[in-house]
Order: structure tokens, then sequence, then C-alpha cells
């Protein structure tokens, strides 16, 4: 593999490993000093502070600030919460998976920052119900944790208490939906709650909360222990600093997690320089940015940058990072019909016009991808898709009708030759 | 049938873990259908009443995520993830090979192969699928073969 960059790993330090880091490896390479140092010489408003200054922005997909998300948090007594998201469970997206099966201390040190500077006492770990084998591993890293006195009851010989449990979700995307994950947690069915109040005033049972995605949380050690000015030295200030896992999938060579610098490799240099080229030397036909959730980039925009502002510009959106390659062969309404069989799957049935409209749009597209099209629909996809977006509680309904607008409209042509020949003009799977 | 006092006896102690009891109901279920192998109404009634809330509220999980099943299971459940990532890989081919080399296994219900569209976080290992709780990843060529052979029947 040609490795265009001289980068040394934040996140994920020991790639291609994949059993799990232990502790006494973790400390030996100085896991465990960012907590050291924030509990005997940083007050919990220092740590916020420095997460500020660091501008992380949350890695599940939105990318609001971290720090300001901690600052909201009020500081007033009772108990407050963290809410870890590992439901991790967007199409393309496997690199919670990997942080926690491999670096579960670095997650842990990271929990353990947050809950201190918003004075949390209890986190949990929603984990997707799947990913059993990375909850037995954090669930064992969490125990040698605490049995060396590092979390748990009086951390570090200090006052105060962390205590981390790991929650086990079973089988729904929308809990990776900040409010329907609480509504998990709290034992009911997971649909999305309307806001405000928001999780940071009116969170888990009720009490302020901060909801932070694995890879967002496994940055603060690093931050908290080399600084902000280091952080600031990966990526562009303000507002694409820090490393990102890019997650590789589809139709190239060498698929995987790749840890950069925001913004320091574009689309086609990850293709071609990590994921080692498109399969049989093809042409890339589009690339997904954000797994299933946001508009596919068509093959001349493959030198966008991979940071936040870039990839937006571009018409995209970074979201998780989570890159899947389509090739010249890939039909594309199959890929439209395949994202939207997702997401009829995974409403939660709340929103009328999300549960319906999926099934519809789904639908449609498997008749035009049959040969069975008619001259209307890409019409009335448009306009059906205009009838989810923005009208339901949480982004599930926008993001569901994103695959079938951008694809319309970016290859037209495609659409029509399905509908015009009655039939699909690509090889099967 | 009840469930056995060791289940009955966890459930009650993640009814005490929790800050408040109804957050041990989902896992209190899981912990359930592991006993029984599915969760049929009995089943569902008693552990609500184990972490003492409403029937209603049980059901109202059992009937929404994926992974509770109302129905006794087969043996052996093949989900094959389906999705974009696993589709270019080779994920259609997969299940054909899966429906073809288990033929009788599927027909007498001891094997049942599923097609989700569901992702499960393996895109770098396409195609995959789970074998109960296991990822199998990685699965083409001598790999598929293998997997078949596993599932014959003895």
């Amino acid at each position: 593999m040609t490795i265009a960059l001289d980068y040394e790993p934040v996140l994920l330090t020991h790639p291609g490993r994949t059993t799990p880091v232990s502790l006494a490896e973790y400390e030996a390479e100085g896991g465990y000093a960012a907590w050291r140092k924030a509990l005997q010489k940083m007050s919990p408003e220092q740590v916020v502070e420095e997460v500020k200054a660091a501008g992380l922005r949350g890695r599940g997909g939105a990318g609001f600030p971290t720090g300001n998300k901690w600052g909201f948090i009020p500081k007033s007594p009772g108990a407050k919460y963290v809410a870890v998201n590992a439901d991790e469970s967007e199409p393309g997206t496997f690199k919670d998976r990997e942080l926690i099966e491999v670096e579960p201390h670095r997650v842990l040190e990271g929990i353990a920052l947050c809950c201190y500077a918003i004075s949390a006492e209890t986190a949990f770990i929603y984990i997707r119900g799947e990913y059993v084998e990375a909850a037995d591993r954090i669930e064992a890293a969490i125990a040698d944790a605490e049995l060396a006195g590092i979390l748990g009851r009086g951390c570090l010989e200090t006052q105060v208490n962390v205590r981390i449990l790991v929650f086990r979700g079973a089988g729904a995307y929308i809990c990776g939906e900040e409010t329907a994950l609480l509504e998990s947690l709290e034992g009911r069915r997971p649909m999305p709650r309307s806001r405000p109040p928001f999780p940071a005033v009116e969170g888990l049972y009720r009490r302020p909360t901060v909801i932070n995605n694995v890879e967002t949380l496994a940055n603060v050690p690093a931050i908290i222990d080399r600084g902000s000015g280091w952080y600031n030295s990966l990526g562009t200030v303000p507002r694409n600093t820090g490393p990102k896992i890019f997650c590789l999938s589809g139709r190239v060579n060498r698929p995987g997690n790749y840890e950069l610098p925001l913004g320091a490799v574009t689309v086609r240099e990850l293709i071609d320089d990590y994921g080692e080229g498109v399969i049989g030397g093809k042409s890339v036909k589009g690339v997904l940015t954000a797994g299933v959730s946001a508009p596919i980039l068509t093959a001349d925009k493959l030198d966008t940058k991979l940071d936040y502002d870039s990839v937006q510009a571009a018409g995209s959106m970074l979201g998780s990072a989570s890159l899947i390659v389509l090739d010249e062969d890939t039909c594309i309404v199959r890929a439209a019909a395949l994202m939207e069989e997702f997401f009829r799957h995974e409403s939660c049935g709340k929103c009328t016009p999300c549960r319906e409209g999926t099934s519809w749009l789904f639908k449609i597209l498997q008749r035009i991808e049959q040969g069975r099209g008619a001259p209307g629909d890409l019409d009335l996809l448009l306009s059906l898709s205009g009838e989810v977006s923005g009208k339901v509680l949480c982004a599930l309904g926008d993001f569901a009708t994103s695959p079938v607008v951008a694809t319309v409209k970016q290859y037209r042509e495609e659409y029509e030759q399905h509908i015009d020949e009655q039939r699909c003009p690509f090889p099967a799977w | 049938m009840p469930l056995s006092n060791a289940t009955c006896e966890a459930i009650r102690k993640l009814v005490d873990a929790y800050p408040e009891r109804r957050t041990a109901l989902l896992p209190a279920l899981k912990l359930a259908q592991g006993d029984v192998g599915y969760l049929p109404s009995e089943t569902v009634v008693e552990t609500a009443d184990l972490v003492g809330v409403p029937h209603s509220a049980a059901f109202e999980l059992v009937t929404f995520y994926t992974m509770l099943r109302q129905e006794p299971p087969a043996k052996h459940m093949v989900v094959v993830c389906a999705q974009l990532p696993c589709a270019l890989r080779g994920a259609e081919a997969l299940l054909r090979e899966l429906h073809d080399g288990l033929r009788q296994e599927i027909a007498d219900g001891y094997v049942d192969v599923e097609r989700t569209s569901e992702c499960f976080g393996a895109c770098h290992r396409a195609p995959m699928a789970r074998l109960g709780d296991e990822y199998r990843e990685n699965l083409t060529g001598p790999a598929v073969s293998q997997l078949i052979q596993e599932l014959r029947r003895a």
C-alpha cells in the first residue's frame, strides 16, 4: 500500500490488530495519563474549555461541536448522565466496532473524562445488540479498570466516581437517534422525542444528559493529554480539526478503516492510495460519503477533500465518514432501491410521512429497476420525497429521501433508460 | 415453559442495577429469550411481572426489536446482510449458494437463511452473515462451502 502521508494514528494506534489492547499495554503506551492529569490538575470547566479549544466536532454524523454540547449541561446539583452512542448501524460504518474491539480503554478514558467534565457519575454505553463481541470486550475492560482503581468508586484515589454500564440493544437503527436511544434506555419503544426540551436539559430519566458517539469520545484523551494546540495542528482550524476514521467499503480492492487528519486526503486519494483502487481497474460511478444517509458524490467530485466543509461544499455530508464506492457496473436504481429498503425497514413508524413514504419510495424504485416503471415515476419519486423530508420528528425521514432525490437528479438518464427499455441494463448481482 | 430459577434471579439483579426499573426490561427480555429460545406470550408476561412493569410495556418492545422473537427459531439461524456494501461484494451470490447448498436443511426447518437490508458493521469483510450471535465474514469461495458443510446435518 502506498502511504501518501506521514501520519501517526491517534485513535486506532494498532492498525491491523484484531485482539483487544489490554489495560497493561494501554497504560504502557501512555494510556490513562489524560485521566490522571484531569483528576490531579484540571477542573471540570478546564476540561470542557480544552475540548472547545480543540474544535472537536461530533464524529457520529452531525458534526456538532463537542465542547459546546458539554457546556450546555447546567451546573445545578443532581444527577447527570452520559450516554455513549455505540449503536453504529449506518450502512458502511464499522469504525466504532473496531475502536471498541481493539481500543476499549481509549474509549473508556474518553467516557471518564466526559463524566468528569459534566459532573456525571453514571455513563451508559448503548451498544447495538449484534455487537456481542465488542460488548463483551468493553465489559471486560471496565472490570479491569475498576479493579485497578482507575474507574468506579473513588477513581485514582480521589472523590470522583465513574460508573460505566454497558447496555445492549436489540436490533434497531433508530436507536442511534439520540432521543430514541434515551427512550430505549428507559425501557420504552425507541421512538424519537420532540424537542425541546433538549437532552442537555431533560435527557435520560429527565435529567441533563450528554450523548456522544464512541469515536468522538475516543478523541478526548489525546486532547487532554497533548493539548488543544497540538490537536489543532491536525487538519485545519477552526472547523475541521483532528483525526477522523474513514470507513472505506464497496468496490475497492482493500476496504477498511483508515485514520487520517480531516482534509488530509481527497476521496480519490483514499480510494487509490489506501483502498488500492477500484476492483478490476473499473472507473468510479459515484461515492457515498455518509453511508446511505446523504447525497451521492458523482465521479466529477472525486477531488473533494475529506473534511466536513469540503464535502458539504461538494453537495453532500461527511457524516460518519462511511465511504461506499460504486463502480461503473453498479446499477444506480438498484442501489437506490436497496438504500430505501433499509429506511423502510428502519423507520420506527412514529411519523406517518416517514413510515408510509419510505415504503412507497422503495416500491417505486423497485418497480423501475425490475422494468415496470411508468413515465411519471421520476416526478412521483421527487414529489413523494418532498412530502417526507422536513415533515418528520427526526433526521431519519430526511436521510431516507436523499438517496432518491440525489440519484434521480444526478443519474436521471439511467433511470429513464430503465423506464424506456422496461428492463435493467446492468448485470445481475 | 416457565423461566428457570437462575434467569429469574438474574432478572431481579438487573432491576436493582439501574436507576429506574424499566431500564431492566429490554435486558430482561433478552435473558428470557436466551433461556426459553424465544418469547411466547407467557414468557413476556412472566418477565414483565418480574421487572414490575405492565405487560403492555413488554409487548411494546417484543413487537418492535428485530432481535426479539415471538416464534421458535430454527436450530441454526443464518442472517445474510444484503445492504449496499455487502451487495457490492457478492451478498446475493452468497444467498444463492446458501439456499442451494442447504435446500434440505431449510425445507426441514433445521436451518433458516434470512436476507436482511440491515447493516451489521462488517462492510470491510463483506459479504458476511450472522450465524446466531457469531459473525462470519469474508464469505467467498471456500469459506462458503465450509459454512455449508458445517450447517449440514451430520
